[in-house]
């Protein structure tokens, strides 16, 4: 029996019934007792514990943080929560969409978004005192950004040593800038000095400009130390913008990890099936002025096949329909016109944003003498040429009196008359997402593509690098878990070993099999639950110095990792949840087995057992 | 390497101009110059000197197709370069890397190379069709003869009709006698001059006067200068599978 006053000394008809009853309370009593026996034995056991847990606890918290850092600090202000991108006539870098009304009304009546911005960048060549750069030009809205709730965000990730963000928008300042503290240094400029930059504006022209460096930011991530700030409308300006016009709309969004996948749905639903483009005309010819209807064809090898099925022309060729500013008409159109294959004659037409009409010189490519034409007062148009024609100058709507153009429905011209736009499918990670830009590279559409997307689709990789981290974490961990699992194993087999007559003292007294096995197994998971407490605790006291400390990366791509110069960790409820759960299940489970060999012992060998 | 462009247009260059105006005839004169009469080849050397980086120069062959506008250039130098090349035909225009054996679309906005030149500058369009000439408030061409060294010549000024050209604005100077263009200089949309080009040398082929020295200063970025010159030019029908994608792929082996 034990020499001291053991636990499990308790009176026979006490611990039959409470025994017998199986009393779940009285077994955690027990182990919790028991734990306390060997109290060295366990506060060490319960120490590397501890540590393990601690380390997952940062590891994942970190590994979290960086996911963080990647869609909320550097995503969330490169393309938002949700973009919308335009793509003007397979331009990957002519982001314009002419109809800025028409682009944000597909989002109005949406509760969930919390801003809706343009979203413009340019590279540059930018020159400073006596040294030349490369640099990003980054339209932002101050006026905006001032009134934002998460001011504070923005400033901690782009905190200003010179200047304000206010600067930006001062106009007693030629083109005022905010420029990051390494290029600034790289340039050779200070605060008021000028920076002369060229680039392409949104259509290819050179441009060049003088720009005055009103404030001087700090940034720890590498890829941001190009970016320098403009007001955002100085930008679209220089840029090439017209003030009817928008580049890319990125959405700020309310819980976006939730929310986001569904908004874009919609957005891209209201965005559906766009009706065709139309130019509401009046075509002059030699014998005469006729009110006409401008369309575009498509000009893919597919379209151009059923174009050439469909039609019979009696003047003028396919081949010469298909080139740029090909134009065909009926032939009582280009009867009243006095026109045939070979003539040019006029449109002119109403202007949707600018006063006084838009004239164009068209030349008849080929006349329609037989077939399914689309209308008898519609002219078709090549699509690259008739697209250069109708967002240079977007065609006002029909007058009053005017029937709008309806393609017929049940014929095939629907598919072969160009859209308004055209509506990219939706995809749902990076790879997809870069065959999709990859197609819009090969300049399959004349149109403007639009794509609508969210973060966590277009860097779908940056989760994969996350649950690679967690990957890497856990493995590291588990092998350090192995270790300590080892000695769990080793010490339930020495406290088993050493507390064999009392087992069998109490089997003798009633104790079933499986309340000896229970038993081990609850003193195993308290020493668990109460390690993994204290690991956790670790873990934020560990995260919490870690995070105390400054680091000044230079040109480092590690810098992206800090914020403020200090490292970033996540806690996630689930993430330290499923931690200790993890560890406490491959606990329990190591101790199932010493445990059950426990229990299976007889008690008369167990009593007769002396070390 | 956008130079690439201004240097090997010319090379299609037909020296018959008319003297029926100013500055729009001169352009329609320079566009029917443009119109390739036959296929054609040559060799080009780009001395490109950059501010505080030395002196480079690229080796490359050109070869001209004029029945669908197809053009490869190959590259002979430097030895980082030596067997890429660029491949147009039609509407596609690819880049092949050697060094992975891969072609590459490019987009008709995209530099090549890592350059400041874009796909979109190699589309062949009517000079006609993309400038016209700026006039003052009182209706009058800014056009005047002057002298450009000993040389009689008529400057005159030009902006895009179009939004899609690399320079808005720029100024010609152009021989009297027969509207060979000397001088170029080009300015950005805000007015800022970027770059002058001067065209120092011709020679004659098949009736065509072709520029086969040129100098391009860049006027932004102070120090930097390329001088272009061409040269074995051989007009003449070229075989088909010049403009294959094989072709350049074997050319590397």
């Amino acid at each position: 029996m034990c020499a001291t006053r053991c636990p499990m000394d308790l009176h026979p008809g006490q611990a039959l019934g409470a025994i017998g009853d199986r009393n779940f309370m009285l077994l955690i009593r027990l182990s919790l007792r028991n734990l306390l026996r060997q109290k060295r034995r366990n506060i060490l056991l319960g120490s590397a514990m501890a540590i393990g847990v601690a380390i997952l606890v940062v590891a994942n918290s970190f590994s979290h943080g960086i996911s963080d850092i990647m869609f909320n600090k550097i995503m969330r202000y490169v393309t938002g929560h949700v973009a919308i991108r335009f793509n003007e006539r397979g331009g990957v870098m002519r982001e314009i969409f002419r109809d800025r009304e028409l682009a944000f009304d597909a989002l109005k009546g949406e509760p969930l978004i919390e801003e809706a911005n343009e979203s413009i960048g340019m590279f540059a060549r930018a020159i400073g005192n006596g040294r030349s750069d490369n640099i990003v030009l980054v339209g932002v809205d101050v006026k905006k950004a001032g009134k934002r709730k998460d001011l504070k965000e923005v400033e901690e990730s782009f905190r200003l040593v010179e200047g304000s963000w206010k600067d930006v928008e001062n106009p007693a300042i030629e083109n005022p800038v905010i420029i990051s503290e390494e290029k600034a240094r790289y340039l050779n400029v200070k605060r008021n000095d000028v920076i002369r930059v060229r680039f392409r504006n949104m259509f290819g022209q050179d441009q060049a400009a003088r720009l005055t460096v009103a404030g001087i930011m700090r940034n720890d991530n590498i890829f941001m130390q190009p970016v320098v700030f403009l007001e955002l409308p100085r930008e679209k300006e220089l840029l090439g913008y017209r003030p009817w016009e928008t580049a890319s709309i990125r959405l700020t969004i309310k819980d976006p990890q939730k929310n986001a996948a569904a908004l874009a749905d919609r957005i891209h639903a209201r965005l559906d099936n766009p009706g065709p483009a139309v130019i509401y005309a009046a075509a002059s010819g030699r014998a005469g002025r006729r009110p006409v209807v401008l369309l575009g064809v498509k000009s893919d090898d597919e379209s151009k096949k059923k174009i050439s099925g469909l039609l019979k022309l009696s003047a003028g060729s396919f081949e010469k329909v298909f080139k740029k500013d090909g134009v065909i008409l009926p032939v009582p159109l280009a009867r009243t016109l006095g026109v045939t294959a070979g003539d040019s004659f006029t449109v002119s037409y109403t202007r949707k944003f600018e006063t006084g009409p838009r004239e164009a010189s068209l030349h008849v490519a080929a006349v329609c003498g037989a077939g399914d034409y689309p209308g008898p007062n519609v002219i078709l148009m090549e699509d690259a040429g008739f697209y250069d024609l109708y967002y240079e100058d977007m065609p006002a709507a029909p007058v009053s009196g005017v029937e709008p153009y309806v393609v017929p429905a049940d014929g095939p011209w629907g598919s072969l008359v160009a859209p308004q736009w055209v509506l990219l499918k939706r995809t749902y990670n990076t790879d997809d997402y870069r065959k999709k830009y990859q197609e819009i590279a090969r300049n399959k559409w004349k149109g403007t593509t639009i794509d609508v997307s969210t973060m966590y689709e277009t860097a779908s990789d940056i989760l994969k690098l996350e649950s690679v981290l967690n990957i890497i974490t856990i493995s590291a961990v588990l092998v350090l878990f192995f270790i300590i699992l080892l000695g769990v194993v080793n010490t339930l087999r020495m406290t088993i070993r050493e507390r064999t007559r009392e087992i069998g003292t109490v089997r003798a007294i009633g104790m079933q099999r499986g309340d000896v096995r229970d038993m081990f197994i609850l003193e195993t998971f308290f020493l668990t639950l109460f390690a993994s407490t204290v690991g956790v605790l670790m873990g934020f006291a560990s995260m919490k110095l870690l995070s105390l400390m400054t680091f000044h990366p230079v040109d480092n791509p590690l810098g992206m990792l800090l914020v403020n110069g200090h490292l970033y960790f996540l806690p996630t409820f689930l993430g330290i949840a499923g931690s200790v759960l993890l560890i406490i299940g491959i606990a329990v489970i190591t101790a199932w087995f010493p445990a059950r060999r426990a229990a299976n012992m007889s008690p008369a060998q167990a009593l007769g057992h002396f070390t | 390497m956008k130079l690439l462009l201004t240097v090997l247009v010319p090379l299609l260059f037909a020296a018959r101009l008319h003297a029926e105006g100013r500055v729009a005839p001169i352009l329609r004169a320079i566009d029917d110059n443009y119109k390739m009469k036959k296929d054609v080849q040559a060799e080009v050397t780009l001395t490109q000197q950059r501010a505080g980086q030395g002196t480079k120069i690229i080796d490359m062959g050109y070869f001209r197709r004029d029945s669908d506008d197809a053009f490869l250039i190959v590259m002979k130098a430097p030895e980082n370069e030596k067997g890429n090349g660029y491949l147009r035909v039609g509407d596609n225009f690819w880049m092949y890397r050697i060094n992975t054996r891969t072609f590459q679309h490019i987009n008709r906005d995209e530099s090549i190379g890592g350059t400041d030149a874009h796909s979109a500058d190699f589309e062949t369009r009517k000079l006609d069709e993309l400038y016209g000439a700026v006039v003052d408030s009182s209706g009058t061409e800014k056009f005047s003869e002057e002298m450009l060294g000993k040389v009689p010549v008529n400057r005159f000024e030009v902006k895009a009709k179009v939004n899609d050209v690399d320079y808005p604005r720029q100024i010609y100077w152009t021989r009297r006698d027969n509207n060979l263009l000397l001088k170029q200089e080009s300015y950005s949309l805000s007015g800022t001059l970027m770059q002058t080009a001067y065209f120092l040398k011709f020679t004659e082929i098949e009736g065509r006067f072709v520029p086969v020295k040129q100098l391009f200063i860049d006027e932004f970025e102070k120090g930097n200068k390329t001088i272009v010159e061409i040269s074995n030019i051989v007009p003449g029908k070229l075989d088909d599978k010049l403009f294959t994608k094989a072709y350049l792929e074997n050319l590397s082996k």
